[in-house]
C-alpha cells in the first residue's frame, strides 16, 4: 500500500516512538512488535508499557513485567537471530514505586524522606490521584531517555482521551507546585509576620475558607505536605521542561494506532489533530484488526458439489454435507460483506491521511503468544524489511 | 437481564477505553427507557460521543432531553467545583472570587481527588433530586481513564483524611454510603472477550469487594463472535481445513492470491472459528472467576450510531447465544 516504508524508517531512526490511539486496538502488542523489530535491526530498545499485560510478558518469555527494565534474551528465543548489537528490554510502570523513587532521589535528608511517606496528602497523591499514572510514565520516560543507554524508547500510552491529557501532564504537575500556591500554605517564607500576610491576602483568605469547608486537619495536612515536599518543586520543573522538550524533538515520532472502525478512526484523527500543539504530527497510522481479504467473488467460483465431496471425505455424512456446505457459504458471504464494508472505511481514511501513511494489519486468528508471532506482526508493520 | 436493575436508582458503568463503554451506557439508557423508565445519563468526559449516540446536545450540568425517556448531561469538573463550593461557602461572591482567581483555579484543578469528589457530589445531587424530577435511574458513564475503584473510593478516602470533620467530610460520608449501598446502587463493568479487559474486570470485582465491601452487579461483554459452524461438525471441518491449507495460516492464505476459491472459503471459516474459540475461552474465564451475571452482546457492524445503540439495547434485554450458528441465516 505504501511506497515508502515510513514505519521502518521510524523504527530505524527515532529515539522515542509514542504509540497512541483508542483502547482495544492492540496498542501494547504493536509497541512490543515495533520494539522487537528495532532490536533485530541492531538497536538497543526498551518498551515501556502502562497496562499490566501478562500475556505480553509471557510472550517475551518473562513471568511478568516489572517497574525495572528486564532484558529479553533474543538469541535464545528467536530462531536464526541475526543481530549482535540489538537488545530488547521491557518494563511496566508502577506509579507508586516511581513516585517513591523520585522522592527518594530528591529528598535532602532521611528525615524529609520519612516525613514525605507519612504525609496523608502524599499517600493520596501516590495511589489515587487521577493523572498520576500519566505523570509517572513521563517521569520514567525522562529517565530512560536521558539515561543514555537506550537508543530507542517505545512508549505505550493510555487510550486516546487520556493520551491528550497525557501530553499536558508535566504542566499540570508544575501547577500544583506553583510558587503562588505554595505561598498560600507557607506564608512564613515571605517577609515575616504581618507584612507577609498583608502581601498575600488572597492566600490567607483561601486557606481560611479551605479549613472551614474541608476541616482544619485536612488543611494542616496540606501545609505539612507543601512544607515537606517543597524539595520536589524544582525537580518537577526541570524534569517537566525536559519532557516537554523531548516530546517536541524531531527524533520523537508518534504512531497513531487504531482499528477499521468509524468511531475509533474518529478518535485517532482527533488525537492526530491535537498533536499540532506539540508541533508534531502522526508519523504513520496503523490500522489493526483489519478483516482479511474475504472476496464475494470466491463464492461464485466454489463448486457446491466439490465442497460437499470434500466434506464427505472428512467424514460428514452425505445427508448432512449439504447443510454444512450451506453454513460455510453463508458465513463466508457474511465475512465478505463485512470485508467490503471494512475496505470502504479504510479507503475513506486513506484519502483523509494520504495512503502512504497508512499501514493495515489483518485480524489474526489467535493472540500473540511468543516472539515468533510478535516478529510476524512486526513484518506486517514494516513489510519492506526482511523477516 | 435488566430486572436486577429495577430498584437501582444509581448505576455506574465502568470499563477501559475502547470496550464500547459509552455505547453500552447509551444502550442501557435506551433499554431502561423502553421499560417505561425515565433515565438520566451522566457523562463526565469532555470528549464525548454520547451526543451522536443519543442524539443529544448535552452540555453543562442542566439535563436536557435526548430521546424518549432518556435525558443527558455532560459534566465538567470545573462546573461541578463551582456548584459544590456554592453550596458549602457563605456567599456566591466568595465562590466567584475563588474560582476566578487563577492560582486558586490551578490549585483545584491539579489537587488530588478534587475533580473526582465534585463530580460525585453533583451525581449524588441528581440522585437526591431524582424522585422530585421523575427520574427512575441516574446512569453514570465513568471516565475511561484510571481505575473505577480508585474513583469511587475518593469520598471514603477524603472522609478519612478529614477525620470526619467539617461539612465536606459529612457530605463525603453520605456519597460513600450511597456508592456502597447494593440495594440502590449498581456497578456494571463493560469489557471485551480479550485477555486484558477480562482480567481487569475480574480485578475490578475483587477490588470492589476489598475496598468498598460490595460486589459487581453485572458484566457486559461486547463484540462476541458467533460460531460459524455447528459444533457437531467441528472435527470434520478441521480435517478439511488442515488438508487444504497445507500448513499455511488462514490469514496468509487470504492475504495472498495463489489459493483457489474453495481453499479461501474454508480459510475464512477457519479464521471465524478461531475468533469464536478465542472469545469463548475468555468468556469462560470471566464466567468462572467473576461471581456476577454476564451479558453477551454480539459483534455488530453498524455505522449509524443511533441504530447501533438500538441494536445493543435489544441484546441487553434479551442476550444472544453465541453457539447458535444458524442465527446468521435470520
Amino acid at each position: 500500500m505504501a511506497d515508502t516504508d515510513h514505519i521502518l524508517d521510524i523504527v530505524n531512526t527515532a529515539r522515542l516512538i509514542v504509540c497512541a490511539g483508542p483502547g482495544g486496538v492492540g496498542k501494547t502488542t504493536t509497541s512490543a512488535a515495533l520494539g522487537l523489530r528495532a532490536a533485530l535491526a541492531g538497536r538497543r530498545v526498551i518498551v515501556l508499557t502502562i497496562d499490566p499485560a501478562r500475556r505480553l510478558a509471557n510472550s517475551l518469555g518473562l513471568d511478568e513485567l516489572t517497574n525495572e527494565p528486564q532484558r529479553i534474551d533474543l538469541s535464545e528465543r528467536v530462531p536464526d537471530v541475526t543481530t549482535d548489537t540489538g537488545e530488547l528490554w521491557a518494563m511496566m510502570l508502577d506509579q507508586k514505586q516511581t513516585l517513591d523513587d523520585l522522592v527518594a532521589r530528591y529528598a535532602p535528608d532521611k528525615g524529609a524522606l520519612n516525613r514525605s511517606h507519612d504525609n496523608n496528602i502524599y499517600k493520596l497523591l501516590s495511589s489515587t490521584l487521577a493523572g498520576m499514572q500519566e505523570y509517572m510514565a513521563l517521569d520514567k520516560l525522562h529517565d530512560l531517555y536521558t539515561g543514555g543507554y537506550y537508543e530507542l524508547v517505545v512508549l505505550d500510552t493510555p487510550p486516546t482521551k487520556n493520551a491528550l491529557e497525557f501530553l499536558e501532564t508535566p504542566g499540570r504537575a508544575r501547577q500544583f507546585f506553583d510558587d503562588r500556591v505554595i505561598k498560600w500554605f507557607l506564608p512564613n517564607q515571605q517577609p515575616k509576620g504581618l507584612l507577609g500576610r498583608v502581601m498575600n491576602p488572597a492566600g490567607a483568605v483561601v486557606v481560611g475558607l479551605l479549613s472551614r469547608v474541608f476541616g482544619q486537619a485536612f488543611v494542616d495536612d496540606l501545609i505539612d505536605f507543601f512544607d515537606t515536599l517543597q524539595f520536589l518543586q524544582e525537580a518537577l520543573r526541570t524534569r517537566g521542561e525536559m519532557i516537554d522538550f523531548i516530546l517536541r524533538d524531531p527524533a520523537t515520532r508518534f504512531l497513531v494506532i487504531t482499528s477499521a472502525d468509524a468511531r475509533r478512526i474518529k478518535e485517532a484523527m482527533y488525537f492526530h489533530e491535537k498533536l499540532g500543539s506539540l508541533n508534531q504530527k502522526a508519523g504513520a497510522f496503523i490500522l489493526n484488526r483489519v478483516m482479511p481479504n474475504f472476496a464475494v467473488e470466491d463464492l461464485a467460483e466454489v463448486d457446491q458439489g466439490a465442497l460437499r465431496a470434500a466434506l464427505e471425505v472428512e467424514g460428514v455424512a452425505p445427508e448432512h454435507s449439504a447443510a454444512l456446505s450451506q453454513q460455510l457459504e453463508r458465513q463466508y458471504a457474511h465475512l465478505a460483506e463485512l470485508a467490503t464494508h471494512n475496505r470502504t472505511i479504510i479507503a475513506r481514511f486513506a484519502s483523509q491521511v494520504g495512503p502512504g501513511l497508512l499501514r493495515t494489519v489483518p485480524l489474526f486468528g489467535e493472540d500473540v503468544h511468543d516472539l515468533t508471532q510478535l516478529r510476524r506482526l512486526g513484518h506486517f508493520l514494516t513489510p519492506s524489511a526482511p523477516l | 437481564m435488566l430486572d436486577s436493575l429495577d430498584d437501582k436508582r444509581l448505576i455506574f458503568v465502568t470499563g477501559k477505553g475502547g470496550v464500547g463503554k459509552s455505547t453500552t451506557t447509551a444502550a442501557l439508557g435506551a433499554a431502561l427507557a423502553a421499560r417505561g423508565k425515565l433515565v438520566l445519563v451522566v457523562e463526565t468526559d469532555t470528549y464525548s460521543a454520547m451526543a451522536e449516540m443519543l442524539g443529544a446536545r448535552a452540555t453543562g450540568i442542566k439535563p436536557t432531553e435526548a430521546r424518549e425517556g432518556v435525558w443527558a448531561v455532560n459534566l465538567t469538573a470545573r462546573e461541578c467545583l463551582v456548584s459544590t463550593l456554592t453550596r458549602f461557602l457563605p456567599s456566591e461572591r466568595v465562590v466567584r472570587a475563588i474560582t476566578s482567581n487563577r492560582v486558586a483555579e490551578a490549585f483545584f484543578e491539579s489537587a488530588p481527588s478534587v475533580s473526582e469528589f465534585v463530580l460525585l457530589d453533583q451525581i449524588q445531587l441528581y440522585v437526591e433530586n431524582a424522585a422530585e424530577q421523575g427520574f427512575d435511574h441516574v446512569l453514570v458513564d465513568l471516565p475511561a481513564s484510571g481505575h473505577a475503584v480508585t474513583f469511587l473510593s475518593v469520598p471514603k478516602t477524603l472522609h478519612g483524611m478529614m477525620r470526619g470533620l467539617g461539612p465536606i467530610a459529612k457530605r463525603a460520608a453520605a456519597i460513600s454510603a450511597g456508592i456502597e449501598d447494593p440495594r440502590h446502587t449498581a456497578i456494571l463493568a463493560v469489557c471485551l472477550p480479550e485477555e486484558m479487559p477480562v482480567n481487569e474486570t475480574i480485578d475490578l470485582s475483587n477490588q470492589l469487594r476489598d475496598q468498598l465491601g460490595r460486589s459487581l452487579d453485572l458484566a457486559v461483554v461486547n463484540m462476541v463472535h458467533r460460531a460459524p459452524i455447528d459444533g457437531t461438525w467441528r472435527a470434520s471441518f478441521h480435517a478439511l481445513r488442515k488438508r487444504l491449507s497445507q500448513g499455511v495460516e488462514p490469514a496468509e492464505i487470504l492475504a495472498g492470491d495463489d489459493a483457489d476459491a474453495l481453499t479461501r472459503m474454508v480459510a475464512g471459516n477457519a479464521l471465524a472459528l478461531d475468533w469464536y474459540d478465542r472469545d469463548m475461552r475468555y468468556l469462560g474465564l470471566l464466567e468462572t472467576r467473576l461471581g456476577a451475571d454476564v451479558v453477551e452482546v454480539p459483534m455488530i457492524y453498524e455505522i449509524d450510531d443511533t441504530k447501533l445503540v438500538d441494536k445493543v439495547a435489544h441484546y441487553l434485554e434479551s442476550p444472544f447465544d453465541p453457539t447458535d450458528s444458524d442465527a446468521l441465516a435470520s
